[in-house]
């Protein structure tokens, strides 16, 4: 079966450099990073992951998933920290999942929802 | 990421959705997909016991036999039945015993809550209000189980909200005791009342006949997803209530198309408003000099950047809009909807397929599109407010044709943006309004390098040059007979809407329009002449052409027609409004022409004075320009009819003083309040000239 290409990218300097180059719709979802233990700081973002994971197959098959983990807690609650500043992406929570280069973005709660999650994998 | 996950699953925690509140199985005869969906993420909040034995007696309606088979009369004299039996047990004269001491002590009961209920109760066909250690709560519950029937039931006493559901409970019903309960959405009743239905043997008659009610696709069809539509249907949605919602937007005759949200935000108000914001920044850059800012003595406007930018913004709130949608489980379908009797409609794609949908209620709330005159060119080279704020180039010189306030707020922005700008009028400004503030409008967008040409209207356009933009020669006739012949880059024509009232197969089922306007005939509550059929929103004859209004009209709408018990309908006088001119103007009630003629001049007092922005004496703008008159009713204790303000920010003044407005203020109030300083609104406090005396409502100093 096609799937959606997934990626997996730590920080900033990586997204933009995995971006370059893409062809076809990239949705990225911004999470927090694991700690040592292997645990995100951010519980939405580990309660939102299954959700958006079990949904990946209704994506475009030439679609590509991009993993962002925006860093650690200190580094995310800088209210300038790149995430939120690029216009390109103007993060305000994790988790989000937007679509890249369009208005459809979902956030925190939204991302516990396969419907709301299946409507932005749909070609509209 | 706004919140941690520290007291989330709690108990405490508000349920998002009520629908999640049960995740019991089902009546069969229940096709419900809203309340079949269920929610494990709450299920400590499941505080109700079912009966899951296979029932026989009222699974027996198969939906779709039953759609043709009962006749729409059966509803009725069904809910006689259930009326005339409640009347004999005695019911609905307990409804007038309310407020016992003990039912002060109650919580307060909010519409939310209220709302929440009626959600519960029109979760299955039999709910049960009760308390787990209530025998009488025991007692009925084992009777509906000897019976073999599906029910469902609310615990209060588990429910942290329970007391306040017990409070909303004995207000809906006037029955404050537990069990309380409803079958197929009406209030039954007590224990009693269910033993004694038992005993007269009603109560099967009741379960079953009820069930007989014919079986729709949906309980609401909504054509139409502009901001009444949404409001009606998302409300419906909060009631458990199944609903399709069909959009479809028209191309505009040179191609422009756009999202889910209606005018007000893809074509209206909110691109309206931020280009509005774009020229008024362009204003205050200016002025920013004299305040101590060092600006570049030419700064220079980029239509594309500020276009791209409120598109941006639109997109995001067409997603919005489909993202509430889908979380309420409204049905949101992109078709273009047509009624093929009073309850079923068909649905056509933009691939042109077919599908017929069938409903209980239908709910046209497809507004209005802007009008052409019917003169050579116009729809080949004019546009419209549908294709100005996506325009894809800078409209250059432009002619705004009408004196509407779309017009004048076009030209007012596109002239703020230092595009040459004209507005050609036929006759008076802002007809409707407050005549003296129009063309106070009017006086302020010449000074401010608007042209005017009055008394003319456009005989033909023609193509000069292609491009974008390109050129026309637009030809016109004044009063007088005089030809005009001047060249555009671009005709706006924004001379009135028309309803979108023709093509949706009204005509099948009879809705009368009225033959002038081709508008929708409506009832206060919004009823068409066609009983389950409901029209709000700009369609409506005589109805405000306001967002908010039809926002209003659309949430009470679909609260009476699923709660029973909620008859407030939309108070449609004295509604607010502003237009977003380059100087502000906001007005409530009537004009001081229409006052006069209402009330007689002899009655009518009007106060008025110009005033001074503190922020515009620095810059050194210009005096007298800035506008408040109230209008007062002598024969009524001087009750304010009509207020008026002509200023920065007039909507967020006139905003407030609605409320006033709505709560009968009169002049003594106006006067009797005490003003913030320094702004512009306070001038309402301390109006003191009066037209009548002649003396000179502009101020000199401080």
């Amino acid at each position: 079966m096609n799937m959606v290409r997934t990626i997996s990218v730590h920080g900033y300097e990586a997204l933009t450099k995995a971006l370059s180059g893409i062809q076809g719709s990239v949705y990225i979802l911004f999470s927090g990073s694991q700690d040592e233990y292997g645990v995100s700081w951010c519980p939405d973002c580990v309660k939102a992951e299954p959700v958006i994971n079990k949904n990946l197959e209704k994506a475009p098959s030439d679609a590509t998933f991009i993993h962002c983990h925006v860093g650690d807690r200190n580094y995310w609650k800088k209210q300038d920290n790149e995430f939120r500043k690029d216009p390109k992406f103007l993060v305000k929570c994790v988790p989000t999942l937007l679509k890249f280069g369009s208005p459809q973005r979902l956030e925190e709660e939204q991302l516990f929802k396969d419907d709301l999650i299946q409507m932005m994998f749909e070609e509209d | 990421m706004k919140r941690q996950s520290l007291g989330r699953g709690s108990s405490s925690k508000k349920p998002t959705s009520l629908s999640t509140l049960f995740s019991l199985s089902k009546n069969s005869t229940s096709s419900n997909p809203s309340s079949s969906t269920s929610g494990g993420r709450n299920s400590t909040l499941i505080t109700g016991t079912v009966v899951t034995s296979p029932s026989t007696h009222i699974s027996s309606t198969s939906p779709s036999t039953h759609i043709s088979a009962i006749s729409p009369s059966t509803r009725t004299s069904l809910a006689k039945d259930l009326s005339s039996y409640k009347k004999k047990s005695g019911i609905l004269s307990q409804k007038s015993s309310k407020s016992t001491a003990a039912f002060r002590s109650m919580p307060p009961i909010t519409d939310g809550v209220k709302l929440e209920v009626q959600k519960i109760i029109n979760s299955s066909n039999i709910v049960i209000f009760s308390k787990t250690h209530c025998p009488f709560c025991q007692k009925a519950k084992d009777l509906l189980k000897s019976l073999n029937v599906k029910f469902e039931t609310f615990e209060l006493d588990l429910n942290d909200k329970g007391a306040e559901y017990q409070a909303a409970l004995k207000d809906l019903t006037g029955q404050g005791t537990v069990p309380n309960i409803f079958i197929h959405g009406k209030h039954l009743g007590g224990c009693d009342d269910l033993l004694k239905a038992h005993s007269d043997n009603s109560l099967k008659d009741i379960i079953n006949k009820m069930a007989d009610i014919p079986q729709y696709d949906c309980d609401l069809i909504v054509i139409g997803g502009g901001s009444g539509g949404l409001a009606a249907a998302k409300e419906a949605a909060n009631m458990g209530k199944r609903v399709t919602l069909f959009d479809y937007v028209e191309p505009s005759p040179i191609g422009t198309t756009w999202g889910l949200g209606g005018t007000c935000v893809n074509v209206g108000c909110i691109p309206k408003k931020l280009m509005h914001r774009a020229a008024i920044l362009g204003e205050s850059i200016h002025e920013a000099k004299a305040f101590g800012w060092d600006v570049p003595e030419k700064v220079k406007h980029n239509w594309q950047t500020m276009k791209n930018a409120v598109q941006d913004h639109i997109g995001s709130l067409n997603w919005g809009y489909r993202v509430q949608l889908r979380d309420k489980k409204v049905n949101y379908v992109n078709a273009y909807a047509q009624i093929v009797d009073k309850n079923t409609i068909k649905a056509i794609k933009k691939n042109k397929t077919e599908s017929t949908m069938t409903a209980a209620n239908i709910l046209i709330a497809t507004g209005e599109r802007p009008r052409y005159p019917d003169i050579p060119g116009a729809k080949e080279y004019g546009i419209t407010s549908d294709d100005l704020f996506s325009l894809p180039y800078c409209p250059g010189k432009t002619l705004c044709v009408g004196a509407s306030y779309v017009s004048l707020e076009c030209a007012g922005f596109l002239a703020g943006f230092g595009l040459d700008t004209t507005v050609m009028v036929r006759s008076i400004l802002l007809r409707g309004f407050d005549q003296q503030c129009s063309e106070m409008i009017g006086k302020h967008m010449s000074n401010h390098g608007v042209k005017f040409i009055r008394g003319a209207v456009p005989t033909k356009i023609e193509q000069v040059e292609k491009g974008e933009p390109g050129k026309y020669r637009v030809t016109a006739v004044a009063s007088d007979g005089a030809q005009i012949v001047e060249e555009y880059n671009t005709i706006l024509f924004a001379i009135g809407r028309d309803p979108c009232t023709k093509g949706i197969g009204l005509e099948n089922v009879g809705v009368s329009l009225n033959p002038n306007n081709q508008r929708v005939v409506v009832d206060a509550s919004e009823k068409t002449s066609v009983s389950n059929i409901y029209a709000i929103g700009d369609i409506g004859d005589g109805r405000p052409e306001l967002t908010p209004v039809a926002i209003q009209a659309g949430k009470l709408l679909s609260r009476r027609l699923f709660n029973s018990s909620f008859t407030t309908k939309v108070d449609y006088t004295n509604v607010a409004t502003t237009v977003f001119t380059p100087l502000e103007y906001g007005c409530i009630g009537y004009s001081e022409e229409a006052a006069i003629e209402k009330f007689g001049e002899d009655n009518i007092e009007v106060y008025h004075s110009y005033f001074m922005p503190l922020e515009w004496t620095v810059p050194h703008k210009e005096e007298n320009t800035c506008y408040a008159k109230l209008v007062c009713n002598k024969a009524d204790h001087e009750r304010v009819v009509g207020f008026h303000v002509l200023g920065p920010n007039a909507g967020e003044i006139t905003q407030g003083y609605a409320v006033a407005i709505k709560k009968g203020a009169t002049k003594e109030d106006f006067d009797g309040t005490i003003g913030i300083h320094p702004t512009c609104s306070e001038t309402f406090t301390t109006l003191h000239v009066t037209k009548r005396s002649g003396e000179s409502a502009e101020v000199t100093g401080c």
